[in-house]
């Protein structure tokens, strides 16, 4: 099988993490994002994942890595101009359609989810139509685009963007299973899947949506990121709780990488992943909180809902909460205090960010 | 006559309740002259500066808070310096003028050839001796305490001209709306009695006026309490004012630090300024340390004998800590005043803050402000017995007693 992972632009929503590196490759809990769906697909049986791209060499230099390590083959679909969302696919037309007439997957690079491939397999071989797509239940629909569907069937009759009165709470999670021949529908110019390709297999009755279980973030921004954090570490205390930390220092759910070091006295969790080589001294206290590679966070500092970006370092008794994100090598005196400061990369912070402000 | 058949006096107004008001949530604990300021009362600074006066025989506390509340200081302090330290209590609020004069007959007692008059909210060097030298040589009735400030901030004070030549006060004027000196009165002052022949002057003009008015005037008649301020004599606009420029009346600059204390912002800095006179005056009561057995200090520091501070906390500069108080492991103290029975507990940090009587920080909390003394909210200001919880963070904040925070606030204040 084969799949095709949109991971589009330059992933401004993520900046400034994505000033340094790009965002497909931008950790979550401790693993490039776009590793969460190379696994999820890996694991599933699927042999060659086509990543459609804008022009971004150091991605694809860095993800011919883990084609050796996953033994996955892993191709690029490069855009020269934005394709939307569904473009993409008739581009990679060639690459995504061989003599097997297997149904290919398509995945957002953004979504955070259990990815339960394997179901939707069974799904789309029981309905028997042309799509699959997985929906998702959300507390706000107005918000996004709702898929309105036949409850038992699950067969989809139509999209509504944006809501303005209630017409179903499920809403499209960016994750597909597509015959071949959805891809005939599809002409190559910018276009978009959810507006222009599904609201005509659904004319035709051959698309049907499957309820996500398990939990769903599209992690594109800072908010979610860290909210997506709580949700996925709560998902592996359930599945594979051993991969989590343990021991008086820790609360709730914790990764810590296993070459980072923890001092004395410190208190973390709940909902923390803390990257590779971090040093942590005694006495932090850490709470909703990412730690990328590399970072140094001093004696006495408390940081919480926030992202410490690779390689900075955290003086003591500084705090720092609140959507503060630091880019790579940021370095945040000694005492300071940073509320939702946005820092870009290697900025020294010497006096306190008292309101949500971007630090260029 | 020589100094050694001299007798001097000092009278330190130390106002009342409905005075102080601006030094809320601090003063609804305690009277303000008795706050501490690098550790000690606020009034024990001045009184400390008048012992070193030559031939002083004894300090008057003049004020009307009740006498209960000064009972207790005045006798311990009277103790600890030696001198004799009085009390004495107004029926009403005189003015400081009027307050001096009611208690004339106390004051003249021992027949004193100088007395001196100090203002309890202002925050300085209080260079006595030298004052009292350069009176005796001016040879007039009084000495003001003047300095160099800003234009801009002048208006706030009273502003004065001074021959540059004899030092004579050539005219006073209080808090004008236009600028009339960059000199301001410091509220401390050097007389001979004949200061009380002045005030008793102003005092009965009042009264053949106001008599005059209430035979003449309707008006008077449906206003009987016009009559009550003819004892309050105003020592600046009552005397200053109209003594400038008749040879009576001198000035004195120092070039040291001079605060007024309105605010428990500048509360801060003054206790501040006192911790630095410390290094000259009483070496004795600045904190050392490197963390090894006692915590880290850095710049000047107080703390009290009972109060226990961790050794890998870190404290200073411009910190004073008073009785039993706890300071936890990792914790952070820099410009703060931490008054009796505070706890602070493990990782917390207080920054440009006040921290009230029993009140407790919580771990990984954090107290700051921005430390802008003249800003309203420039300094963060817990009353007594706040509790701030473990993690919250409380930023430019003033929080009445007794209050519990358990989320973090910012800019604001928490009836």
């Amino acid at each position: 099988m084969k799949a095709l992972i949109l991971v589009g632009g330059l992933g401004t929503r993520l900046r400034p993490l994505t000033l340094s590196v790009p965002k497909p490759l931008v950790e979550f809990a401790n693993k490039p994002m776009i590793l969460h769906q190379i696994e999820a697909l890996k694991a599933i049986g699927v042999t060659e994942v086509v990543l459609a791209i804008n022009y971004q060499p150091e991605l694809m230099l860095n993800l011919k890595e883990f084609e050796k390590k996953l033994e996955i083959k892993i191709t690029f679909s490069q855009e020269t101009e934005p394709l939307g969302t569904a473009g993409p696919l008739a581009l990679a037309r060639d690459k995504l359609i061989d003599d097997s007439g297997e149904p290919f997957f398509v995945l957002n690079s953004d979504v955070i989810s259990e990815y339960p491939l394997k179901q939707m397999i069974d799904f789309h071989k029981a309905h028997g139509g042309e799509a699959s797509i997985m929906v998702t239940k959300v507390d706000e629909p107005s918000k996004y685009g709702v898929v309105v569907m036949e409850e038992s069937t699950g067969k989809v009759e139509r999209f509504v963007e944006k809501p303005k009165t209630f017409v179903g709470n499920k809403i499209n999670a960016g994750i597909y299973l597509l015959n071949p021949s959805v891809i005939d529908r599809i002409e190559l110019r910018p276009t978009s899947i959810e507006k222009e390709v599904f609201p005509k297999i659904a004319a035709d009755n051959k698309l049907y949506a499957m309820v996500l279980p398990g939990f769903w973030m599209d992690i594109g921004q800072p908010r979610d990121y860290i909210a997506g954090l709580r949700l996925y570490l709560d998902s592996l205390r359930k599945k594979s709780s051993t991969k989590l930390a343990t021991g008086p220092h820790i609360v709730g759910n914790v990764l810590v990488d296993e070459t980072a070091k923890i001092g004395e006295g410190c208190l973390i969790g709940p909902d923390v992943a803390i990257g590779p080589g971090c040093i942590v001294e005694s006495g932090v206290r850490l709470s909703r909180c990412s730690v990328m590679s590399g970072v140094r966070i001093k004696q006495h500092a408390c940081i919480s809902s926030s992202i410490i970006g690779w390689q900075s370092t955290v003086g003591r008794w500084a705090r720092v909460e609140n959507l503060t994100i630091l880019g790579e090598k940021v370095q945040v005196y000694d005492e300071i205090y940073t509320n939702g400061g946005v820092v870009l990369p290697y900025r020294v912070i010497k006096s306190s960010i008292l309101k949500p402000e971007i630090v260029m | 006559m020589s100094s050694s058949d001299e007798r001097v006096v000092a009278v330190i107004m130390v106002g009342g309740p409905t005075k102080g008001t601006r030094f809320r949530p601090l003063s609804l604990d305690i009277p303000k002259p008795l706050f501490p300021l690098a550790g000690q009362p606020m009034v024990h600074h001045p009184i400390s500066a008048c012992k070193k006066i030559p031939n002083l025989t004894q300090i008057y506390l003049v004020g009307f808070y009740e006498e209960r509340e000064f009972a207790l200081y005045v006798s311990s302090i009277s103790n600890e310096l030696k001198v004799s330290v009085r009390y004495l209590r107004e029926d009403k609020p005189h003015g400081s003028a009027g307050g001096l004069f009611y208690f004339r007959d106390l004051i003249m007692e021992d027949n004193p050839s100088h007395i001196f008059l100090l203002n309890c909210d202002v925050c300085c060097s209080f260079p006595l001796p030298e004052m009292l030298a350069a009176h005796r040589a001016y040879g007039g009735m009084g000495t003001i305490l003047v300095i160099k400030v800003s234009a801009e901030s002048a208006s706030q004070f009273g502003e004065l001209v001074a021959d540059p030549d004899t030092n004579e006060l050539l005219h006073y004027t209080e808090k004008p709306e236009t600028f009339v000196s960059d000199q301001i009165n410091c509220g401390v002052y050097v007389f001979t009695p004949e200061i009380f022949t002045a005030i008793q002057d102003v005092s009965s003009q009042r009264k053949e006026r106001a008599n005059l008015r209430r035979i003449s005037s309707f008006e008077a008649l449906q206003s009987p309490t016009r009559s009550l301020l003819t004892d309050y004599v105003r020592l600046d606009q009552d005397i200053l004012s109209p003594l400038a420029g008749k040879k009576q009346l001198y000035t004195y600059e120092t070039m040291d630090f001079w605060e007024q204390i309105k605010t428990p912002g500048i509360s801060l800095k003054c206790s501040g300024l006192y911790l630095a006179q410390f290094q000259f005056t009483s070496p004795h009561l600045l904190a050392a340390g490197d963390g090894s057995k006692s915590a880290t200090i850095e710049g000047d520091v107080y703390i009290h004998p009972s109060a226990k501070v961790h050794p890998t906390a870190k404290i200073g500069p411009n910190v004073s800590i008073s009785a039993n108080a706890r300071i936890g492991p990792g914790a952070r103290l820099k410009k703060c005043i931490i008054l009796d029975n505070v706890e602070v507990m493990e990782n917390a940090v207080v920054i440009n803050s006040i921290v009230g009587w029993k009140s407790s920080i919580g771990r990984w909390s954090r107290v700051q402000a921005e430390g802008d003394y003249n800003a309203k909210l420039g300094v963060t200001i817990l009353g007594e017995g706040v509790t701030v919880e473990d993690e919250v963070v409380v930023i430019n904040s003033i929080v009445l007693p007794y209050k519990t925070l358990d989320v973090s606030v910012q800019d604001e204040i928490i009836l």
